[in-house]
């Protein structure tokens, strides 16, 4: 018997985290992008 | 003199060693006369001839040597992640880092995973067996073979074998795709020159991904870990060995482990069975799914950005790396042949790869 609860869960979660991890490293590399210019033209 | 014979194992040939065999003897065929990912497939092939020897007893658990190699590499964990770290030594995030809204390209081409995993329930699977099913649509050989192990270690041969089929044959699965899904302008996009990367973002890329990754989907460590370690091996300039050696000689051991450990699970027995049809289908819809999962997502990005993506790349983000971007700057070239996709489309590319492996660790983790 398949449980479809946890397949929903496991569908829901893990679109939802592969998409939430690389937005946040998406905006993680904008940021550190900015600090490391920023860094840079002050030395 | 009857008994002599009985020692030999001709006597103890099967129509399913006979079988294994063609297979076995398709696959070095097809590495040595068609390049489908020979590197692989060679061992793999080997692997599966000798495992349906009779009386070699080279699976026996506890004695066989493949066995060992099996147990201590697969089953341990440790050959996937080594794989990872040669992987990152040998990846540039350049393309990436200076386009990040590609990434979500990678994760578009994640959709197909999850289409597989349906379709595989429906058909009868298990969840875990599903999970190992659907992942095949990531193309990431390493990542199914860990999932694989973790979850269904029984349909190890087969979804193996399916990934790195359908990995080799990216570049005949993925064109009627693309080409059902753009347009002739679309596929003439052309998109702007890449900024240079500085070096200090590329070293802080492996150590922030980690960071975040890891956090998001502790399960996805183990492989996460070592490709960013890799990468930051290659990236960071001042150990040179440790990175060339990631990149070259571990990777090479670590590869002829993998191929035979995994043509070794290949015996009659056990790959000889219609669930392993089932796997190579759901295999390939998942495959087909996250091209055009990557592709659509592009044409739904270009409603909101100013700068068009060239859909072609969409494809890429399934992790078959560097082949797939190698498809969507070809298939670019056809329709204009000043169109240089190549370095874009690398952007989805391994950023597939990080979202094969993120999907990896959730399965891991809730169905595990």
């Amino acid at each position: 018997m398949i449980d479809w609860n946890l397949a929903v869960k496991i569908f829901s979660f893990g679109l939802g985290a592969v998409f939430s991890s690389l937005a946040i490293l998406i905006a993680a590399i904008y940021a550190f992008g900015k600090i490391v210019k920023v860094t840079e033209k002050k030395s | 003199m009857l008994d002599m014979v009985m020692t030999t194992g001709v006597v103890h040939l099967t129509i399913g060693n006979l079988i294994m065999w063609l297979i076995a003897f398709l696959f070095i065929y097809l590495a040595i006369t068609k390049n489908y990912e020979p590197l692989l497939l060679v061992p793999i092939g080997f692997g599966i001839l000798v495992v349906n020897l009779p009386l070699t007893f080279l699976m026996h658990e506890g004695e066989g040597l493949l066995w060992k190699f099996y147990h201590y590499g697969l089953e341990w964990e440790v050959i996937p992640p080594l794989i990872f770290l040669g992987l990152g030594a040998l990846t540039d995030f350049g393309p990436m880092i200076a386009n990040p809204k590609t990434l979500i390209l990678g994760a578009g081409a994640q959709f197909g995973v999850y289409v597989a995993f349906f379709g595989a329930l429906i058909l009868g699977f298990q969840i875990p067996e599903a999970c190992s099913i659907g992942i095949i649509g990531g193309a990431d050989g390493p990542t199914t073979i860990y999932t694989t192990v973790h979850l269904a270690p029984h349909l190890l041969g087969a979804t193996a074998v399916a990934a790195y089929s359908y990995m080799s044959l990216v570049p005949i699965i993925q064109p009627p795709i693309m080409r059902l899904l753009t347009t002739e302008k679309e596929r003439k996009i052309k998109m702007r020159q890449l900024r240079p990367v500085s070096k200090k973002e590329k070293i802080l890329f492996p150590l922030v991904t980690v960071l975040v990754i890891c956090l998001i989907v502790p399960a996805s460590a183990p492989l996460m870990a070592m490709f960013m370690l890799g990468n930051l091996f290659k990236e960071c300039g001042v150990v040179k060995r440790l990175s060339d050696t990631a990149a070259n000689e571990l990777m090479n051991i670590v590869t002829i482990l993998l191929g035979i450990s995994v043509g070794a699970t290949m015996s009659a027995e056990a790959f000889l069975k219609p669930q392993v049809i089932f796997v190579f289908i759901m295999g390939l819809v998942a495959f087909a799914f996250s091209t055009a999962a990557g592709i659509l997502l592009a044409k739904f990005m270009n409603l909101f950005f100013k700068e068009k993506i060239n859909p072609l790349i969409g494809s890429a983000g399934v992790s078959a790396v560097p082949m797939a971007a190698r498809v969507s700057q070809i298939m670019g070239a056809k329709y204009d042949p000043k169109n240089f996709l190549l370095m874009h489309a690398m952007g989805p590319n391994v950023a597939g790869v990080i979202g094969t492996v993120v999907a990896a660790g959730v399965f891991i983790a809730l169905a595990g």
